[in-house]
């Protein structure tokens, strides 16, 4: 028996030490590239081996010769028990059938040596078993696509990572195209241009329905203003929202048919008709670009040649460390109901998209998850994940996922679980931390009580991240973000997943009941039954998720240099929009390097014109070439990425590369002249031209009035509760009448205080009431003398002195009424209480109030 | 003891209630007092606007005879001018118009500040304002029972306020580089001070205090201000590309304030409010760790590596401001941002604006446009006294 047969045999010890599966990778590798160069047999230890990723990994059913040597040995294991049953290859490449007979199940050896010849072991992608089934031939799945991968997958765990991570990429020079036409917005100084811009869309639509906020002179102003008054001010503002060439693609219609942003009725009378309105605003920018001719390109730019995201080099040198994966989804199918399991491990665990409506493919690979989605594997396709995790004790969950918000709670992610309640894993976001169930021997069958990451970390953002969840006995579980720990500790590690149910189903963006929905998109996901390390789990991060291209620019007509580049890596990053980094000047086929020139003003163009939002490389000004310049790797131009919106989709939008500056070639970049005009400051309705005084003011008011100080004890206690029930602002238009009530109670402490305090009394009083306290006020006010006592310095104090008398007029008449009043509501009222009436009605008032 | 105890009673006793209909009829009175003209009317209209209280008998009389001195907007002015010397301007006035600023809330409803205390000093003393947002600058109070100012607290600023201390004549002028031990090269004035360091440099990663300044310095927020045509290189790497899988949000909406934040905002890449020691940390040469969190949302963004500024919106739609010809539009740190800002032809309009409003009680209209012009223009060639546009502005509005 081999090492790896007696290895595979060996139910309690599943795991390839990490050494052991490098040594046989590599020299699988070498025997390769060495063309059956010997490395027969490994001298290595006997160290415990992982290999769980294959069902079929046995050569169930095998009688002939054994395999000659370690190499052909993972040949027999990782890809050819794979591809030799009847229902794949062996239907056809069995030995004394179709040529080559790299399927035939008689003599590994001789299919291995048949099998050779269609692996490129410098780019595993494209190695002729992987192209074939990639064009659908005899592919065993619906996907094509998910067949390729499988077999890649399949190769690569023969050939091992590390070839894949030697792969280096050759890069492909794009045909040669010059920059081709488009509709280009023409200049607002065009005013035939500016006439049809009013006459099909400003008027009958931004002017109509957008006027409300989207123009400088508005209440609620909100840029941009192509609602302006202004139609000069409103094209500019107006451009980058309008899609010349692909209407419907325009910001303008995307925001009504899409967002519902502030629809309008489209019959009198009517609801908000988003659809309608989204269909009327098409058909203004529609005529508005149809008056629009296509026009070549400014001749005097400095272009690079373009170029489209297909024509570029698929950039496939990332290496992932998948050597214990048993489930992986790529979504790269992209299309119909299934997210197929390219793991290549049998049974495969497809999942079914559960909605057409609420489930939605991501371009550049990967599935959106909206309300009422999920994504679920059969139990029998789930039950590998128990059987092959279980043995081992350990398990990874990884996926590259975006969360749509970080308000979402008990969202589950991934969840591999029987019922709301009960669960062998989960990996899920609670607003802003992410969490892990695992049901173990420490924890209930919910996998309660959970890992959450701290609160204060914040790991979960509403962007695309790298979430890997592991679990082993000593640690449990661990939460790693974006290639590093999160530092949060399980409080029921050292359990075994030995209660683990594999009947259970595995199931992505919510439970399998459709309970705790998670939204967002999920770029990638993995299941492992090995707790990845942190070395691995960076490796995968660092590897990055989909499908990248390495865009060529021509600029060899700019440099004068044949063969010279600038190179972008580009994908897509979501639905609606193209991800471009690394933007780097080569040479290729050339040792050398190009003596110093300069480059500078670097802007992404696309489809005949230069895209109006993103460009982050406008900026650029730097020397390239000297010893800045590497032969091999080119010289980075900036290390900022940018994202800008695509327009017609991958397969159509063509890029290229303008510049301000290319060595000696200079086009100078004016930045637009737009038309700019502050937001209303103004207002446009006559208001009152009084106002109040506001709660600070009132209490400082009536301490220099009564004398009394604002740091009485009284008048600052009562102060201190009840200033927030007063004006905060003189705007007699935020007037409340509640506020009057806490202005009266203000203004009693004052007067209560004010008469109370003999020495503040008399200065505001003089002495005559001060024998007078405790009489009835029946009596004493009944003299008019006695009472101008009280009224006279009132009126003085707060109306003040030849000044405004007809509110003076008002208190003097108001007060003796009050106090022929006071005794009939009650007889034994003192003249201190009528005397702080007085007061307080007088402070309180709008005498003093207004102003 | 029972007419004290009447007096704080809450509830509505029959006279209470009397009272409180009578206070309704004065209300009502006053309301239909028409905002008529005579210098009397004016004197008073002016001084309760500029010190929250009705002048003395002789304060009134003082300001009667400075309009009848000089008829016409000099008189009114004139007369204004007395009003500023009121207590009341420094203490009620001035302290309600600026301690929204102070505050992420914008109430009214906070103690006073070093912040405050800075402006309504600058007032007070006449100094240029446009050096507000990047002089080495404080005011202290000089009163007895205070504490001492701290750069950890704000008891100092608190007590007085509580004492009822008189700011007209107890602030002192001094610099945050000898009270709070700040470079003085670091100092931008109210952006620097401890109360704007505690609302807007807490937390986060500072784009508060840019966004603050501009909403209180340039009255204006960042919907207003987007621009999408300015260059993104220098957003940062929080930002999200695709928030909720949606990049057009990020290409329509996220790039309008970000691309001309972020460059700007950098400026105060060396600035903390540290929650432990409650005061302003700055660390010169190095980049606090808060602009460089999140870093993996996007991780091709920006990666700030100095204090250095850019301002994008001297092109685009953002060219109203006024930018001064005479600065570079760059710079390191947050004084030459500060002094960019406060150059601004949006600054003078700004502050002229809110004091119009603070006095005038109103939005200024279109027929008041040219009094804006002009107390603008005054306001800019005049040495930036906000102490004389306080006074030209109620001058407007006194009525005829």
């Amino acid at each position: 028996m081999s090492v790896i047969e007696r290895i595979m045999d060996s139910k309690a010890a599943p795991r390839l030490a990490g050494t052991m599966v490098g040594l046989l990778k590599a020299c699988a590798a070498l025997v390769l590239a060495a063309g059956l160069a010997a490395c027969t047999g490994s001298s290595g230890p006997a160290t415990v081996v992982n290999q769980p990723t294959t069902n079929n990994a046995t050569a169930n059913g095998y009688t002939g010769p054994p395999p000659q040597n370690a190499a052909i040995q993972a040949f027999e294991v990782q890809f050819w028990s794979n591809i030799r049953g009847t229902d794949r290859c062996g239907g056809c490449h069995y030995a004394g059938g179709q040529s080559p007979m790299f399927a035939r199940s008689d003599d590994v050896n001789a299919a291995y040596a048949a099998a050779l010849p269609e692996v490129d072991v410098t780019n595993i992608a494209q190695s002729i078993f992987v192209t074939q089934v990639a064009s659908g031939h005899n592919c065993w799945l619906a996907d094509p696509g998910a067949c390729a991968l499988t077999m890649q997958q399949w190769i690569e765990n023969w050939l091992g990572g590390e070839a894949a991570a030697t792969t280096s990429i050759q890069l492909v020079p794009p045909p040669s195209q010059p920059v081709t036409s488009g509709k280009v917005f023409p200049a607002a100084t065009d005013t035939a241009n500016l006439d049809n811009f009013e006459q099909d869309l400003w008027t009958p639509i931004l002017r109509n329905f957008c006027v409300d906020c989207h123009r400088p002179d508005s209440p609620t102003a909100q840029s941009p203003y192509f609602a302006s008054s202004d139609p000069a001010q409103a094209y500019s503002a107006a451009q980058p929202y309008i899609d010349l060439n692909n209407p419907p693609g325009s910001r303008f219609v995307e925001r009504l048919a899409d967002e519902l942003h502030h629809c309008w009725p489209t019959v009198a009378g009517g609801a908000p008709d988003c659809p309608g309105s989204a269909a009327a605003m098409l058909a203004a920018i529609t005529a508005y670009a149809n008056t629009i001719p296509i026009t070549q390109i400014d001749p005097t730019l400095l272009l690079s040649q373009q170029v489209s995201l297909t024509q570029g080099t698929v950039a496939s040198g990332g290496s992932r460390y998948d050597g214990a994966v048993i489930a992986k989804y790529m979504f790269e199918t992209g299309q119909g109901d299934i997210a197929y399991d390219t793991s290549g491990v049998s049974p495969e665990a497809d999942l079914t998209l559960s909605s057409s409506t609420n489930c939605s493919w991501v371009l550049g690979w990967g599935v959106g998850i909206g309300a009422g989605c999920k994504l679920q594997a059969t139990t029998a396709g789930s039950v590998k994940l128990a059987n092959l995790i279980q043995p081992t004790g350990e398990f990874s969950i990884e996926v590259w996922a975006a969360p749509a918000n970080v308000a979402q709670t008990d969202a589950w992610i991934v969840s591999y679980s029987g019922s709301d309640t009960t669960r062998n894993a989960t990996l899920g976001q609670n607003e802003q931390q992410y969490m892990g169930l695992t049901r173990s021997s420490n924890t209930d069958t919910d996998g309660m009580p959970p890992l959450l990451t701290s609160a204060t970390g914040m790991f979960a953002q509403a962007a695309l991240q790298h979430i890997v969840l592991t679990y082993d006995p000593v640690n449990g579980q661990r939460l790693y973000v974006n290639g590093t720990y999160t530092g949060d500790v399980d409080p029921s590690k050292g359990g075994t997943l030995a209660n683990w149910d594999n009947t259970f189903a595995l199931v992505m963006g919510s439970e399998v009941s459709g309970k705790e929905q998670w939204q967002g998109s999920i770029k990638f996901a993995a299941i492992h039954n090995a707790a990845l390390t942190p070395a691995q789990i960076a490796q995968n991060f660092a590897a990055g998720v989909g499908q990248r291209y390495y865009l060529l620019f021509d600029v060899s007509a700019l440099s004068g240099i044949p063969s010279s580049y600038i190179v972008v890596l580009a994908s897509q990053y979501d639905n609606y929009s193209y991800l471009f980094t690394n933007p780097t000047f080569m040479v290729l086929n050339s040792t050398s390097a190009p003596a110093p020139f300069t480059i500078a003003g670097i802007r992404i163009g696309m489809n005949g014109a230069i895209v109006g939002q993103g460009q982050a490389w406008s900026t650029v000004s730097t020397t390239v070439g000297g010893s800045a310049y590497s032969p091999t790797t080119g010289q980075l131009l900036s290390s900022v990425g940018t994202v800008v919106e695509s327009d017609k989709g991958a397969a159509s939008d063509m890029f290229f590369l303008s510049f301000d500056q290319f060595g000696s070639k200079t086009h100078t970049y004016v930045d637009p002249t737009v038309p700019s005009s502050a937001p209303e400051v103004v207002g446009s309705t006559t208001q009152p031209d009084v106002g109040v005084k506001t709660y600070a003011q009132l209490n400082y008011a009536m301490s220099a009035i009564t004398g009394v100080p604002m740091t009485d004890t009284v008048v600052s206690t009562l102060y201190n509760t009840q200033q927030q029930s007063m004006p905060s602002t003189a705007q007699i238009g935020a007037f409340q009448s509640s506020q009057q009530m806490a202005i009266s109670q203000l203004a009693s402490a004052y007067c209560s205080e004010l008469v109370a305090n003999a020495s503040y009394r008399d200065a505001f009083f003089g002495t005559a009431l001060d024998a007078q306290l405790t009489a009835t006020a029946g009596s004493f006010f009944g003299s008019a003398a006695n009472q101008s006592i009280v009224i006279t310095p009132l009126v003085a104090k707060v109306v003040g002195t030849g000044v405004s008398p007809a509110t003076a007029s008002a208190i003097q008449t108001e007060l003796p009424s009050l106090f022929a009043t006071i005794p009939t509501l009650n007889s034994a009222t003192t003249v201190a209480t009528a005397t702080q009436a007085a007061c307080t009605a007088v402070l309180g008032s709008g005498a003093l109030l207004f102003q | 003891m029972a007419t004290r105890t009447a007096g704080r009673s809450l509830g509505c006793v029959p006279v209470g209630c009397r009272r409180g209909a009578l206070a309704f009829v004065l209300v009502l009175v006053a309301l239909t007092v028409p905002a008529f003209a005579g210098p009397a009317e004016q004197a008073k209209r002016i001084y309760q606007r500029i010190a929250g209280t009705p002048p003395t008998a002789d304060v009134l009389t003082s300001m009667i005879n400075a309009i009848n001195a000089s008829p016409g907007e000099t008189g009114l002015v004139n007369a204004a001018a007395i009003a500023t010397q009121a207590p009341g301007f420094y203490n009620e006035t001035l302290k309600t118009w600026v301690t929204p600023w102070t505050n992420r809330d914008g109430t009214v409803f906070a103690p006073l500040n070093d912040y405050t205390a800075t402006v309504i000093g600058m007032v007070r003393d006449d100094v240029p304002f446009n050096t507000a947002l990047s002089a080495d600058i404080l005011y202290t109070v000089n009163a007895p029972g205070l504490p001492a100012v701290s750069a950890a607290n704000n008891d100092h600023y608190a007590t007085a306020e509580a004492n009822g201390v008189d700011l007209s004549t107890a602030l002192v002028q001094t610099t945050q580089s000898g009270t709070y031990g700040l470079p003085s090269a670091a100092t931008a004035g109210l952006i620097t001070t401890r109360a704007a360091a505690y609302a807007y440099f807490i937390n986060g990663t500072n784009r508060a205090m840019f966004r603050f300044t501009m909403i209180n310095h340039l009255c204006n927020d960042l919907p207003t201000l987007m621009d999408t045509s300015r260059p993104t290189d220098r957003i940062r790497q929080d930002v999200a590309r695709s928030p909720g899988a949606d990049s057009r949000v990020y290409l329509n909406s996220c790039i309008g304030c970000h691309a001309g934040m972020d460059p700007m905002a950098q400026a105060f890449a060396y600035y903390n409010f540290d929650n432990n020691s409650q005061q302003l940390v700055y660390t010169a040469g190095s980049v606090q760790p808060k602009y460089l969190i999140n870093s993996q949302n996007f991780p091709y963004g920006y990666v700030t590596p100095d204090d250095s500024w850019s301002n994008r919106w001297r092109g685009g739609t953002n060219t109203w401001i006024g930018w001064s010809a005479s600065l570079p539009g760059s710079g390191s740190g947050a004084k030459s941002l500060g002094q960019e800002i406060a150059a601004s032809d949006a600054f003078a309009q700004c502050q002229v604006t809110k004091v119009f409003q603070a006095v005038c009680y109103r939005t200024p209209l279109a027929s008041d446009a040219t009094t804006i012009a002009n107390l603008k223009a005054s306001f800019e060639s005049g040495g930036y006294k906000l102490k004389s546009v306080f006074q030209q502005a109620v001058a407007s509005c006194a009525g005829q």
